[in-house]
């Protein structure tokens, strides 16, 4: 299959077939997500790159290490509470909550 | 709690060949990992439901692990997946998590097999979502087939900025320059040197060709300055640096990009083996603080081995021959391979650790790490990601006199965080040293404490009922 390099989704289009496809919900709005992908993963093929907001200073964060140290991707999922983006797989009808109200939950603020 | 006659922490190749050699010799073996599925971040596999439709559509590592992990599934091996060793008690009582519970498992041998991590750098704008790791963006690529950018720039150094830029290409994204940080100045004279190693040789020279063909700028002796960008990464400078990787006045290049790929080098995840109480040394070249290991990979800790890149970075052909030995010595410690079948087999494993050696030390000379790359940060750069502690920050409690690492954790909460340290601690060791005119292993390392990764506290009350 033909692209224009440097465009368009950026799930590859080689020969490769994906999980099922299934949706989940990602702050209230449906996205499109292959089922066994991580999280992370479905995010930024949606076009989100930021998963979270810091606490501190409100600034964006994403996927870094891609392997489960830095915790940087954390998103919270209903049932699971925050886990890692990038360790967790998607299945369909995940709630997915990114972090960007933990600023004015700050108590010390 | 239970108890098992080996344990194996780590399913990357220096795990599985450790479990493997262990099993066929009847060591009775459960090998724990992290993730979902065995393999690593080198042989990383993509998801179960996935499927391959063309040969060549995934990479030679995911096949050959894939080789791997069959080989270990057909053998009568305990697998626990998606289990967290979150610590290490009494020198060989493992913690292990997983999403419901946690329980203690005593291991009669244990072979630590943790792998690495990308050595995180700070600079300008390196917290920006579209700012990855090189192996995270392998992960990405490898497991998911997803790019992590359309138009990408590619800094570091090492041959796995070829391997990334490889995988970039054929998945349809822009590389447009790679930042390599090395001068590779008279390649020429390890001509010799490389001979023994021609199909590492025959590898980087199809990808350097690969880069080309596609025009891709590969500029050697070039560091990433900055990334720019709000809510996203939108820009990247790079400029010279010197051959300790500092960054030196002249020419800076800006290039409009969605991702930036960032990969100088490793850092041994040695945190179990600490815990576990052995010696360790620093070793620079091999990624950090190692431990310290007798040769048949026994850390000082008796029945604890260390193999692979989380005993010392070597990459994964000395993983899996170190994993190898491990697991024969787990087998001689345990009375199931003796005398001279032993020795044969001992002798064997020990040439072809001898063989990649030399390889390994041109690598080294190479690509040799320079310590200059930690003059990216300016005070205004975030040095912990966890807890937003800045350079500028730290840098004041070294002023008021901190001189350990672990003095400037309790005073600024820097290495406080989820990840444990783990992002901020090589740069803030350098960053002490640095201020107080000592030495990187003056500096120190944080102190590991379970848990080595966030346990949820439902689980560790479960254990406590």
């Amino acid at each position: 299959m033909t692209r224009v390099r440097g465009t368009g989704d950026l799930r590859m289009l080689d020969g490769v077939e994906r999980g099922r496809r299934v949706q989940i919900l990602v702050d209230g709005e449906a996205v499109e997500a292959y089922e066994g992908e991580c999280l992370a993963a479905a995010l930024l093929a949606s076009g989100r790159r930021a998963t979270r907001w810091t606490t501190r200073t409100g600034e964006p964060r994403g996927y870094f290490c891609g392997m489960g140290i830095c915790h940087d991707c954390l998103v919270r999922v209903e049932g699971h509470g925050n886990v890692r983006a990038c360790m967790t797989a998607v299945s369909g009808g995940l709630r997915v909550e990114r972090q960007r109200d933990m600023v004015e939950r700050r108590i010390d603020a | 709690m239970r108890t098992v006659e080996c344990a194996v922490v780590g399913g990357g190749p220096a795990g599985l060949a450790a479990a493997r050699t262990a099993a066929r010799y009847g060591v009775r073996v459960l090998l724990v990992d992290e993730n979902a599925e065995l393999g690593g971040q080198y042989y990383r596999q993509m998801p179960a439901g996935f499927r391959t439709l063309a040969p060549g559509a995934v990479g030679k590592e995911t096949l050959d692990g894939r080789r791997l992990i069959d080989e270990i599934r057909a053998l009568p091996i305990e697998v626990q997946l998606d289990s967290v060793v979150w610590g290490i008690f009494d020198q060989r009582i493992l913690a292990v998590s997983t999403r419901d519970g946690t329980e203690r498992i005593e291991a009669g041998t244990l072979v630590l097999a943790p792998g690495a991590y990308d050595r995180p750098v700070p600079f300008p704008g390196w917290t920006l979502p579209g700012v990855v790791t090189a192996g995270g963006a392998q992960n990405l690529m490898k497991a998911y087939r997803v790019l992590p950018g359309h138009r990408v720039l590619i800094a570091g150094s090492g041959p796995l900025l070829l391997v990334v830029a490889h995988y970039l290409l054929s998945g349809g994204a822009d590389v447009v320059a790679i930042a390599e940080a090395a001068p590779l100045r008279g390649l020429w004279r390890y001509a010799h040197r490389m001979l023994p190693h021609l199909n590492f040789v025959q590898q980087g020279y199809r990808y350097r060709r690969e880069i080309q063909q596609a025009g891709v700028p590969f500029l050697p002796g070039h560091v990433i300055r900055r990334a720019l960008g709000k809510d996203a990464v939108t820009g990247a400078v790079i400029g010279p640096c010197d051959d300790r990787w500092r960054p030196r006045p002249g020419s800076e290049r800006e290039f409009n990009v969605d991702a930036v790929v960032v990969g100088y080098g490793f850092v041994s995840s040695s945190e179990l083996s600490r815990l576990c109480g052995a010696a360790h040394r620093y070793e620079p070249a091999l990624g950090g603080w190692v431990p310290v290991r007798s040769r048949d990979l026994e850390t000082t800790v008796p029945g604890v081995f260390a193999a692979g890149d989380g005993a010392g970075v070597a990459g994964s052909a000395v993983a899996l021959a170190e994993g190898h030995y491990a697991g024969l010595n787990v087998a001689r410690r345990l009375g199931r391979l003796t005398g001279r079948a032993y020795a044969r087999e001992a002798n064997r494993a020990r040439g072809r650790l001898l063989h990649l050696a030399g390889f390994r030390r041109v690598m080294d000379e190479l690509y040799r790490f320079g310590p200059g790359i930690y003059m990216l940060a300016d005070d205004a750069t975030t040095l912990c990601r966890c807890e937003e502690i800045t350079v500028g920050m730290a840098t004041a409690a070294i002023r008021d006199g901190a001189s350990h690492v672990n003095e400037v954790k309790a005073w600024t909460r820097a290495g406080m965080g989820r990840c444990q340290g783990r992002m901020c601690g090589p740069a803030l060791a350098h960053l002490v040293a640095g201020a107080t005119d000592s030495s990187v292993e003056d500096a120190g390392v944080f102190s590991p404490r379970p848990p080595l990764k966030p346990v949820p506290l439902e689980v560790l009350a479960h254990e406590i009922t």
